[in-house]
């Protein structure tokens, strides 16, 4: 299955980019599989969902934040369960709900499943290459769960120890 | 005092809150516009070699990466004492002409064309870009998303990487345009010249052929007399890429023309306890608080502005709609150029004039021989120490300041993007829109509300980088407050 990994977030932008740096794990731990697209973005909406065109699966992992959350609680979302969260991932141009229903009305040709990995951030304003503690703990827990998602769950057992 | 507030604004970057104080008559006494601001990135810029810079600076926003990274290369050459070679300025001024192309149509089909297309009492679930594509048309729908995808392609080409450029350097650009490449975005060009084209007969359909359209666009509501800023060549025409800053006053009189990198001697930034936002004024005529008028020092920066402070466009297609624009309006010539519009809501019309600018131009330096050369680079021999580079950002003008040592390691940075040159306007014409539209306790309506938000969205503001912010939807909640505080009503609309 033709799939598509997208980490979301600001590398500069502490716990912004957690998606980031889990897709960059993934890129290189996925580097043998040829159907499965990794790649880094920095905007959702319309960017997004032109970006999943073409894939029969999307896997999008970005930072959240939610009222009273946990740092580093991590969620499993689809895209209808975004309408009613405040995910930094929704840009400038359309919410990402509303530009995968035009990419839709438009005949694009968009993945069935879609699959958002959410990680609580801590802090998502302060300028900082760097994730806070409990996000950081969150990223082998994203690694590991993605890792089974798409069948790789006996090279995570081979490379576990390094992942973390 | 009571006091209204609008927290999130929708289609909009980052999060907002507007309070609206009312006086004892239920009448709008004040309004404030507050946005959060994101922490330290001066701090995180300082001690860092000034060339890594146009590939950190485009990390503070994903909406506009290419203007921070070309305002960055631009303040690099400065910094370091160099001039680019002709071919590295086309090629950068190509590059960017693709970016205004994805950026001015997005704005338009997706933010600011909603309130017009689908009118500003259609509901908010049907005020975004599916309701758009639903009255347009799924063809046009799907030009819009074409028009994207081949500029991002020219982005990408040009710039290195998809989102975020790379090619920028000092003295120059990284990666020549091969002949190939050279067809291939003249091709792109054409068929941004029609798609311009296309777009601004939709605009005259459905705003210009409607005259409660017209007549909104030509209200009160959100008319203000202030100075107008943008960037112009040696012949007043208006250019994104570079030239000289110019300054008309509300006539339309030449009031300021000056190099990006004496800035400082002309803009100063008010400060107000109320937000962490700065509002930027022309220091020669000093801070008079948020009013209109020639005596007051703020200024916009913003589609409308720029062709306001140009005496004609550098490109035929263009020019006509520039003049048919000016015409339409009602704005007489004095001493050869046109006076300025002030109906703010006329900058979704000049966006739309900007976009075919763009696309002619680029079709001009696709089609120039000098394009091709391989000579895109100077390299550095010195560090001059400081340097300014400011471009025309399509949000306005945006202006990159850097100090360094004798290493070039950063020592000081400064940024005034192009939302906050309109800080003070944005706030104005909130205030306006909240008098005109909130009388007497008079229940605040849906419409009512949009058109609060009408008021900004026009600006197209992006506060991700004026407060160094975040790419998150807007969340909008407005406070209606009596004159004790008291919270009348509360409005709220999720991004």
């Amino acid at each position: 299955m033709s799939t598509i990994i997208i980490g979301i977030g600001n590398p500069v932008l502490s716990d912004d980019s957690v998606g980031i740096k889990i897709e960059h794990t993934l890129a290189h731990a996925l580097r043998a599989r040829p159907d499965v697209e990794t790649r880094e973005l920095w905007a959702g909406g319309l960017r997004l969902m032109e970006a999943l065109k073409g894939h029969e699966r999307a896997i999008i992992i970005d930072a959240i934040v939610t009222e009273g959350g946990k740092p580093g609680s991590v969620y499993t979302l689809k895209p209808t369960d975004l309408q009613q969260s405040r995910n930094t991932c929704s840009s400038h141009d359309a919410g990402f709900q509303e530009a995968l229903e035009l990419g839709t009305m438009l005949g694009l040709n968009l993945p069935p499943q879609i699959t958002i990995w959410a990680i609580e951030a801590g802090d998502v304003e302060t300028f900082s290459e760097n994730l806070t503690r409990d996000v950081e703990r969150a990223v082998p827990i994203v690694v590991e769960g993605v890792m089974r998602q798409i069948g790789m769950e006996k090279q995570l057992s081979a490379s576990g120890g390094e992942q973390r | 005092m009571r006091r209204i507030s609008i927290n999130p604004i929708t289609r909009l970057e980052g999060h907002g809150k507007i309070d609206i104080f009312l006086d004892e008559h239920g009448n709008v006494a004040n309004t404030y516009f507050q946005v959060p601001e994101l922490r330290g990135f001066e701090q995180f810029c300082v001690g860092r070699p000034a060339e890594d810079m146009p590939v950190i600076t485009n990390r503070i926003c994903g909406v506009c990466p290419e203007a921070h990274h070309m305002a960055s290369v631009k303040a690099l050459d400065r910094l370091f004492g160099v001039e680019p070679t002709p071919a590295a300025k086309k090629i950068r001024e190509l590059f960017y002409t693709a970016f205004f192309v994805t950026d001015h149509t997005t704005h338009f089909y997706a933010l600011g064309g909603p309130d017009f297309i689908l009118g500003p009492d259609a509901p908010p679930a049907e005020r975004n870009i599916l309701g758009v594509v639903k009255k347009v048309g799924i063809e046009a729908g799907k030009q819009v998303i074409e028009c994207r995808a081949r500029n991002h392609h020219v982005i990408q080409m040009l710039g290195g990487r998809g989102i975020h450029p790379v090619a920028g350097v000092p003295g120059g650009w990284s990666k020549a345009v091969s002949a190939a490449e050279r067809a291939e975005i003249e091709t792109i060009a054409n068929q941004n010249v029609e798609f311009a084209l296309f777009t601004l007969k939709v605009f005259d359909q459905i705003v210009l052929g409607n005259p409660a359209y017209l007549d909104l666009v030509l209200s009160d509501v959100y008319h203000h007399r202030t100075y107008s800023m943008g960037t112009v060549d040696e012949q007043n025409r208006l250019n994104f890429y570079d030239g000289k800053i110019r300054v008309v006053d509300p006539e339309g009189r030449e009031f300021l023309k000056y190099d990006a990198s004496d800035y400082a001697q002309h803009i100063a930034e008010r400060v107000e306890p109320w937000t962490y936002l700065k509002f930027p004024y022309l220091k020669k005529i000093g801070w008079k608080g948020f009013v209109d008028g020639a005596e007051s020092g703020v200024y916009t920066a913003t589609p409308l502005s720029r062709l306001n402070a140009a005496d004609r466009l550098a490109t035929p297609l263009a020019q006509e709609q520039f003049e048919r624009f000016y015409q339409t309006l009602g704005a007489k010539t004095v001493n050869g150029r046109y006076q300025p519009v002030h109906h703010r809501l006329a900058t979704h019309w000049a966006r739309l004039i900007e976009l075919l600018y763009a696309a002619e131009r680029m079709q001009e330096l696709a089609r120039d021989p000098e394009i091709t050369s391989p000579e895109i680079r100077k390299i550095p021999q010195n560090v001059a120490g400081a340097g300014v580079g400011c471009v025309e950002a399509p949000r306005g003008t945006l202006t990159h300041h850097y100090v360094s040592d004798e290493r070039a390691i950063l020592t000081k940075v400064n940024l005034v993007v192009g939302t906050t040159n309109n800080h003070a306007a944005i706030s104005m014409s909130i205030r306006r829109a909240a008098e005109k539209l909130i009388q007497g306790f008079a229940v605040v309506e849906e419409g009512l509300l949009n058109r609060v938000e009408m008021a900004f969205r026009l600006y197209d503001p992006c506060f991700s980088c004026a407060t160094h912010a975040l790419p998150g939807a807007m969340p909008l909640m407005v406070n209606i407050k009596s004159q004790e505080g008291e919270t009348l009503k509360s409005l709220r609309r999720d991004g």
